[in-house]
């Protein structure tokens, strides 16, 4: 039983040699010491066709569970050998996570795009449409069939850019102070109900300054239907403000005048930064509301003139400045940075 | 327009006069309040005392020793001033009073003599500042009671916005009579008591332009003696903005203030030959007005005349030469109604936007002229003297009917919603000083102070304001089915991709300086520009043709503050004078995407990006929209375009259709827009990009091993890389999955007028696998069809 000891004796010896293999080619080494055609194992395995026959099987069964016992210890220390090898690798490989390395550069859209694409989804949430229309409008879309008499101060030179271009039809053609023509454009174009919002840009002779551009964006909403209230103008607004705003704000309408409003109004929202009434607040000094828009059911006269009947149908209409939610939701100080395109302000959203 | 709170409780018995709650009511009823100022007490422990003797000083020339009793018996005071004599009534500062800056008041002794106090200056008290002498006070006012009461302080003054079609509410009455509507409180008008002694003005008043004069009146006050007029008088008008000039124009102002309606004294001894006609000015005419400014007059103008030619302009600034002065004793008080049109105009054109003319565009109710002019008169009878003349002008050249309006209560519930009975309706327009006859329909009078009301509908607004907003409910309406349409989705989808390539949007003014046309060769002849008629500045005067100048000088603004990777886009309108297609009635205007990339561009390392913008860049932006839209029909034919590159330049056509162009700037318009760098642009019209296209059918991705190979040709500069893929793709049919250049040289080894392309093509079928015998022969033609472009197969 000489072979069986000795067997014993290798599996006995093995763990330690096994160990003290550090790297997977030092133990490729130590396997073939220890299971190779010159180790004792080996030696034992050539020599099992001179084994007396009674003991072979019990000689045969040991070296099985050497040989297994070795190679299985072998295959731990190997996968261990490895998987700190590959640790070692992963720590060279190491990334400074803070270090932007490698960039993907995204460009912008303009706060201003952003604002309109905004507020024209919130509206779209609740069944409108989107409209557009010229810029270079006739006088009469933007001024008479909005119910603007024909002396109406916005008419003025002062006021408003006329081009030159003679329509033929004996009215005049001017860069339009508001999208609002689209509404009358719409509706000559399309049965009740409506219910548009239509984003572009408006002109108006103002000297460009923190709160003034010669040329800027609104958004105008008109709803008609049969049977429009004035609460549906509340709620609507309401609504709008809740999810531009937040859940938690609040709007008041006040009596204002616009030529093509009748009641018209003022929409204040409470402020959103401090809910009203922090003295000194940033974003409304104060005071809990921020003015925000205008807006009012639509006068009979207008429906009127695009061929409606005021009898029939009742509406309401909004008209709010992009660059304003802009300025006041995001502290933006001056309009100048709307048009000076400078990428450390765009980026910024 | 500024109203004082305690001039406004004497029109109206308020129920709360917290400024705050103030505040939301006059917002509420459509009167907003942009600014609350509170004036308070600047001093304390003043009172009104009576002059009981007047001494001359022992010891000093320039004092005077006073016994005053400001309610507690005589006390002794040392005055300076010498504006007062026995008897007078002064304000006192008490020992112990403090006056403004802090200035205290104690008992001391001048030159030997005891003084108890200080009789004050207005100036002393902070009330004014050019006053000489101490404030001497007007009538007899209560011996020891607090002179605080006499200013009317403490006092909070509240800035109105009072909105256009709301003449009636641009005076203190006005805004009383709202706030009574809405308290459900009386209104306390002020009576009115003149007294008049015989006679008539000889001042004759013709009116020769109805359109432009509704009503003149006219009183002469004769005897009256130009002064200052009584502290509180004064004071009321600095506390809403106006100065005090003399007691007959401040008389003018505060009833202008009270009542709404302006007025203006002649001196009538300045009117030239006793008459004044009311006409339309002749060009060429000149006035000077109060303001001491010449003005150049036109035949829109509304003038008063009298023999000398113009001597006030109606409605909006008197002139110089009839203006009360000093020497005034005569007084002709005008209080008239102006044609609200003309007036605005007149103001505009002149640049004189003053309180009246604020009031006179809005119209004046022609029916209150001639209460006003009484209640002037009267206060310049009591302020200055005088007596007035009974015999008065009233030419009444248009008179103003109330409108009556016939009324459903169906008509406000349509607007505003159930629950507006009839009673209810009635009961707010009757608050509102309208009458009302009927129950339903009722019929509607109303008082001609109100010219905004004349519809059913602006009766429905008044329901609404007066019943308040805050009382609404917020409903929805249940609208149908909207969202965008496929073309704003397809905008969507183009903005984010451009985003995504690293390109920022930009937004520029419309405009264009022609300048910027002619440095990139583009100048257009001056009638092709769309021109804004009467421009605020030059630069706001001409419409864009092209996005491009604007974008270049934005590239350059982002180079100038030190940025060195700059892509921008932009999507807006380009105008030209030329008819719209889709309105001829208008000028053409299209919406177009431009774009403007320089520097580095896509993926970046630590060395920055790995490409530096030119001209391919543009092709690639062209390329990426191409994709992301789904065009299948796009294309780019080398071109050549003014300001870009001859040779890196392409015309992009969409469906056999020019759309726009995509290339390199070219060097010289760079330096012309300061931009050192080259510049890859393109400009496209929108609509085409986005018009709906076909979904796209899907094409099963084949399960079988592909056969890849690759060519080499040597290419004439006459061929173009898209005419050698489309004939080598073109012969292989539907087995070409993808066909791609990988590498392009011209040089050494290469034959001059030649370049080398390398293309790797992709074959594969969808049923089968290809095999050698069957790939070969489709490589032969598809080398023979290169061939023939003259394209030959390199080194084999």
């Amino acid at each position: 039983m000489e072979h069986v000891d000795t067997l014993e004796q290798a599996m006995a010896d093995a763990p330690a040699v096994i160990d003290a293999a550090s790297t997977p080619g030092e133990l490729d080494r130590v396997e073939d010491q220890l299971l190779g055609k010159d180790s004792v194992v080996g030696h034992v395995r050539r020599s099992m066709g001179q084994i007396d026959p009674d003991h072979r099987p019990t000689v045969g069964t040991k070296l099985k569970e050497a040989t297994s016992h070795i190679e299985q210890l072998v295959a731990i220390r190997r996968s261990a050998l490895e998987a700190a090898e590959e640790q070692r690798r992963l720590k060279d490989e190491a990334i400074d996570v803070t270090l932007r390395s490698v960039e993907l550069p995204r460009g912008s859209l303009h706060l201003i795009q952003q604002t309109i694409d905004e507020v024209v989804d919130i509206f779209i949430g609740l069944g409108y449409q989107v409209a557009s229309g010229p810029e270079a409008e006739l006088g009469w879309y933007n001024f008479d069939a909005l119910n603007h008499p024909p002396t109406h101060p916005s008419r003025s030179e002062t006021d408003t850019m006329y081009l030159d271009w003679d329509p033929q039809n004996g009215d005049e053609v001017l860069l339009r102070t508001h999208t609002s023509p689209v509404q009358a454009r719409w509706m000559e174009q399309h049965e009740a109900p409506v219910y548009i919002v239509v984003p572009g840009r408006a002109y108006r002779k103002d000297t460009i300054d923190a709160t003034h551009l010669p040329v800027f964006h609104q958004i105008e909403g008109l709803a008609v239907d049969t049977n429009i209230v004035f609460s549906d103008l509340k709620g609507t607004l309401l609504h709008f403000a809740r999810e531009f705003f937040g859940s938690q704000t609040e709007v008041r309408l006040r009596p204002h005048f616009f030529p093509f409003t009748e009641p018209s109004a003022e929409l204040d929202v409470s402020c959103f930064a401090c809910h009203g009434g922090e003295p000194g607040c940033r974003v409304c000094g104060g005071a809990g509301w921020l003015e925000l828009l205008g807006c009012g059911m639509v006068d009979p006269n207008v429906l009127e003139a695009v061929g409606y009947d005021p009898d029939e149908v009742t509406g309401f209409a909004f008209g709010m400045g992009p660059e304003r939610l802009a300025m006041v939701r995001h502290g933006v100080a001056s309009m100048r940075h709307f048009i000076d395109n400078d990428l450390r302000f765009l980026r910024q959203f | 327009m500024k109203i004082s709170l305690r001039w406004l409780q004497e029109f109206i018995d308020l129920p709360t006069t917290d400024p705050a709650e103030l505040k939301r009511v006059l917002d509420m009823i459509g009167h907003t309040v942009e600014g609350i100022e509170s004036l308070d007490i600047g001093w304390s422990d003043v009172y009104v005392g009576r002059v009981e003797s007047v001494e001359p000083h022992p010891d000093a020339d320039r004092i005077r020793v006073c016994r005053v009793d400001s309610g507690e018996g005589p006390k002794q005071i040392i005055c300076g001033a010498w504006n007062f004599e026995e008897g007078a009534y002064v304000s006192v500062a008490r020992p112990g009073a403090v006056l403004p800056g802090d200035f205290e008041i104690g008992r001391r002794t001048i030159r030997g003599v005891e003084s108890n106090g200080m009789i004050c200056s207005e100036k002393e008290l902070g009330l004014g500042e050019t006053h000489k002498g101490i404030l001497v006070l007007d009538g007899e006012p209560n011996i020891g009671s607090k002179f605080d009461d006499l200013v009317e302080l403490p006092d909070v003054v509240l800035d109105l916005e009072i909105t256009p079609n709301r003449p009636d509410a641009m005076s203190i009455m006005g805004v009383a009579r709202d706030l009574a509507a809405f308290f459900e409180v009386e209104l306390q008008v002020p009576e009115i008591e003149v007294s008049t002694v015989p006679g008539t003005t000889p001042i004759a008043v013709t009116v020769a332009d109805e359109e432009g004069c509704l009503r003149f009146t006219a009183r002469e006050i004769t005897g009256v003696t130009i002064g200052e007029s009584p502290l509180r008088v004064r004071h009321r008008l600095t506390k809403v903005g106006v100065r005090p000039i003399s007691n007959v124009v401040d008389a003018t102002n505060y009833v202008m203030f009270e009542l709404g309606q302006p007025l203006h004294a002649f001196d009538a001894d300045e009117i030239v030959g006793d008459r004044l006609i009311v006409k339309r000015a002749a060009s060429g005419e000149e006035i000077t007005t109060l303001d001491d400014v010449e003005r150049a007059l036109d035949e829109t103008d509304l003038i008063i005349y009298d023999d000398n030619g113009p001597t006030s302009m109606a409605g909006t600034m008197g002139g110089a030469r009839s203006e009360v002065s000093e020497k005034t004793t005569r007084v002709l008080m005008e209080a008239a109604s102006w044609d609200p049109v003309t007036i605005m105009q007149m103001s505009r054109r002149h640049g004189l936007l003053s309180e009246a003319s604020a009031r006179f565009e809005r119209g004046v109710d022609p029916n209150i002229a001639d209460i006003a002019n009484q209640r002037a008169s009267a206060m310049v009878a009591a302020l200055a003297g005088g007596e007035i003349l009974d015999g008065a002008v009233d030419v009444v050249a248009r008179s103003v009917e109330p409108s009556i309006i016939e009324l459903n209560s169906q008509d406000v519930e349509r607007i505003l919603g159930p629950g507006f009975t009839p009673g209810y309706i009635r009961e707010i327009l009757e608050r509102l000083r309208m009458s009302v006859a009927g129950d339903d329909p009722m019929t509607v009078t109303v008082p001609t102070f109100r010219p905004d009301v004349t519809r059913p509908a602006d009766l429905v607004e008044e329901v609404a304001r007066i019943h308040g907003f805050d009382q609404f409910g917020s409903t929805l309406p249940t609208g149908p089915s909207g969202g965008l349409t496929a073309a704003q989705r397809r905008s969507r989808t183009l903005l984010h991709t451009l985003t995504g390539a690293g390109l920022s949007q930009a937004i520029n003014l419309p405009f264009v300086n022609p300048d910027d046309l002619d440095a990139l060769g583009r100048s257009p002849s001056s009638s092709a520009l769309l021109t804004v008629r009467n421009p605020l500045r030059e630069e706001e005067s001409k419409l864009r043709p092209t996005l491009l100048p604007g974008l270049l000088n934005s590239v350059r603004f982002n180079l100038s503050h030190g940025l060195t990777d700059v892509g921008l886009f932009e999507i807006g309108k380009v105008f030209s004078a030329e008819p719209d297609p889709h309105d001829p009635r208008l000028p053409a205007q299209s919406d177009r995407l431009a774009w403007a990339v320089t520097g580095g561009v896509g993926l970046r390392g630590l060395e920055g990006a790995a490409t530096a913008a030119d001209g391919r860049i543009a092709f690639a932006v062209w390329h990426l929209i191409e994709d992301a839209l789904g065009l299948d029909d796009g294309r780019l034919e080398q071109s050549t375009v003014p300001g870009l590159h001859p040779g890196r330049t392409a015309e992009a056509l969409l469906d056999g259709k020019v759309i726009g162009y995509v290339g390199e700037l070219s060097p010289g318009v760079g330096r012309a827009f300061d931009l050192p760098g080259r510049v890859a642009v393109g400009e496209l019209e929108l609509d085409p990009l986005l018009s709906p296209i076909p979904p796209t059918v899907f094409r099963p991705p084949s399960v079988y091993p592909p056969a890849d190979f690759d060519l080499s040709f040597l290419v004439p500069y006459s061929v173009t890389a898209r005419e050698v893929l489309d004939a080598t793709v073109d012969v292989a049919g539907e087995l070409v999955e993808s066909a791609r250049v990988f590498d392009e040289f011209k040089g050494p080894g290469v034959d001059e007028g030649f370049r080398a392309l390398a293309i790797t093509y992709r074959l594969r079928a969808s049923d089968r696998t290809l095999t050698n015998e069957e790939v070969a022969p489709i490589r032969e033609r598809m080398i023979g069809a290169a061939d023939s472009l003259g394209a030959k197969l390199r080194g084999v």
